[in-house]
C-alpha cells in the first residue's frame, strides 16, 4: 500500500518540477521543450485500474494547464495519454503477463521495453500537446522536429531520472 | 435496458475517455489566451501564489546580479540625462515649389547667451557649422530682424545683433521706400536704434514702419525692423535724425531663426565677376 502515497508524492513533485523549473528552460529558443511531468503517469503501477489512470491523467493535465498558458492543452493531451497508457502496457506485455506488484521501470522491464513504452506514449502526448498549442502544422518540418526532439528530450530525461533514483536506492 | 447497462459497464473506460476528451477539447477551443472560464479561474489564485514564492526565491538568489544591474542602469540613466547632451539640431525649414524658387531657408536656433547693455553686444546660438549655420546669415525672431551671424564654430554661432556698432544694414521706409542706414549708438537703450541717411525731403512721421531692403542679402525683403518713435531734425543737416523703436525685444530673446540666402553665392560671384571685368578693362 506504500505505492499510493509514493505515486501521489511523485505526481506532486513532478508537476512542480515541470512548472517551476523545466518549463522555464529555453533550449534553442524553446525548440526543445520537454514535458517531464508525464513521467508520473507513465510510472503508475500495472495494477492501477484503467479508469483511475484516465482520471489521474486528466487531473494532472488540468493542474498543468493552470500553470501554463491556455486551458485545455494539457487536459486533452493527458486524457489521451491516460487512455493509451494501459493499452500500450497491454500490447507490450510479455507472454506470461506482468508480475505482481511491478512498476514500469527500466530495472524491472529492461531498457528496450522502457524506451518503446515511453517513446510511444511520449510521442503521442507531445504530438497532441503541440498541436493543441498551435492548432496548425504550417511550418511542417519545424513542427515535426519540435515534437520529435522535445519527445526525445523528455524520454532521455526520464531515463536519466530513473538511473539517478536507482543509484540512490542502491546506496541506501 | 440490462444490455445497455452491460454495454456501459464493458466500455466504461472508453466512454469516460470520450467524455473527458470532449470536455477538454471544448475547454481548449472555447478558452482563449486572455480569458479563462470562471470555474477554472478560481484555482489559479494559488497557482499565482506558488509562482509568487518561486519569484521571491529567485529574486533573493539573484540579489547580487540585480544590484549590479541596477547600478549599471543608474549609470546609464545618469549618462542619459538631458543635461549631458548637446542637442545637434539639423532641421531646415524648406518648401518645394516648381513655379517659384525658394530663395531663403530658415533654421531655428536657441539663444544660449546674450548681452544687451554692453558697448557692443553679441548673441550666442546653439547651432553652428554642424547645424548648417554659416557666417553672414541673417538672424530673425518673430519676423523681425535680430542680427547677422558673425562667426561660427562647430556647434555654436555668434551673432552680431542690431545692438552692436559694427552692425550695418540698409533699411527703407514702408510706403515711400526711401533707403537709410540703421545704427545703434554704442551703450544706448537696447530698445531703440537710429536711422540715418534719409534725406529731409522725404516725409516721415512718428509711428512709420521701417523695413529691410534685402540689398545686403542677409535678410529677405520687407522684414520688420521697428517703428519711428522720435524725429530730432537739426536745421543744419540734410538728413533726418530718426529714432526707431526696435520690434525685437532683445532682453527676452530665446528662440531665433537663422536665414540663409540660397542665391547669395550666385549673386556675389556675379558681382565679383563684374568687378574683375571692370578692373581689367580700365588701364
Amino acid at each position: 500500500m506504500t505505492q499510493i502515497p509514493l505515486n501521489i508524492l511523485r505526481i506532486v513533485f513532478l508537476v512542480f518540477l515541470q512548472a517551476l523549473v523545466v518549463s522555464r528552460l529555453q533550449v534553442l529558443d524553446g525548440f526543445i521543450l520537454p514535458w517531464v511531468y508525464i513521467f508520473a503517469i507513465l510510472m503508475l503501477p500495472f495494477e492501477t485500474p484503467k479508469w483511475l489512470v484516465l482520471v489521474i491523467a486528466f487531473v494532472v493535465g488540468y493542474v498543468m494547464d493552470l500553470f501554463s498558458g491556455p486551458m485545455g492543452m494539457h487536459m486533452t493531451a493527458c486524457t489521451v495519454l491516460g487512455w493509451l497508457q494501459p493499452m500500450v502496457q497491454r500490447i507490450l506485455s510479455p507472454r506470461e503477463g506482468y508480475e505482481v506488484n511491478q512498476e514500469p521501470t527500466i530495472q524491472k522491464q529492461g531498457l528496450r521495453w522502457y524506451l518503446t513504452y515511453a517513446g510511444i506514449l511520449t510521442f503521442c502526448h507531445h504530438f497532441i500537446l503541440f498541436f493543441a498549442e498551435t492548432l496548425r502544422f504550417t511550418p511542417f518540418f519545424y513542427q515535426l522536429g519540435h515534437i520529435l526532439f522535445s519527445a526525445m528530450a523528455t524520454v532521455v530525461l526520464m531515463v536519466i531520472g530513473q538511473y539517478l533514483i536507482s543509484v540512490q536506492k542502491g546506496r541506501g | 435496458m440490462k444490455n445497455i447497462i452491460e454495454l456501459i459497464k464493458r466500455h466504461f473506460v472508453f466512454i469516460l475517455f470520450v467524455i473527458l476528451f470532449i470536455f477538454s477539447g471544448a475547454v481548449l477551443f472555447s478558452s482563449n489566451r486572455y480569458q479563462r472560464a470562471a470555474f477554472l479561474q478560481q484555482s489559479s489564485d494559488w497557482v499565482g501564489k506558488i509562482y509568487g514564492w518561486r519569484d521571491e526565491l529567485q529574486r533573493y538568489l539573484r540579489l547580487k546580479e540585480i544590484n549590479d544591474q541596477l547600478a549599471l542602469e543608474n549609470a546609464t540613466l545618469r549618462a542619459g540625462m538631458p543635461d549631458n547632451f548637446f542637442v545637434l539640431d539639423t532641421s531646415v525649414g524648406q518648401k518645394e515649389d516648381t513655379l517659384r524658387r525658394q530663395r531663403y531657408s530658415y533654421r531655428s536656433a536657441r539663444v544660449v547667451n546674450a548681452s544687451v547693455n554692453r558697448e557692443n553686444n553679441y548673441l550666442t546660438l546653439d547651432r553652428g557649422l554642424f547645424g548648417g549655420i554659416r557666417p553672414n546669415m541673417g538672424v530673425i525672431s518673430n519676423g523681425s530682424v535680430v542680427g547677422v551671424v558673425s562667426s561660427v564654430s562647430d556647434n555654436f554661432a555668434v551673432v552680431l545683433p542690431i545692438l552692436n556698432s559694427k552692425f550695418q544694414e540698409s533699411v527703407k521706409m514702408k510706403g515711400s521706400g526711401d533707403f537709410g542706414l540703421i545704427a545703434w549708438p554704442p551703450g544706448s537703450d537696447p530698445a531703440y536704434a537710429d536711422v540715418r541717411d534719409i534725406p529731409k525731403h522725404v516725409q516721415v512721421n512718428i509711428g512709420d514702419t521701417v523695413l529691410t531692403t534685402g540689398f545686403g542679402s542677409h535678410f529677405p525683403n520687407d522684414l520688420l525692423i521697428g517703428y519711428i518713435s522720435e524725429i530730432n531734425d537739426q536745421p543744419e543737416e540734410n538728413f533726418h535724425r530718426i529714432k526707431i523703436l526696435l520690434s525685437t525685444d532683445f532682453r527676452k530673446l530665446s528662440y531665433v531663426q537663422v536665414v540663409s540666402d540660397i542665391f547669395k553665392e550666385e549673386q556675389d560671384s556675379l558681382l565679383n565677376q563684374q568687378r574683375i571685368h571692370d578692373d581689367t578693362d580700365t588701364p
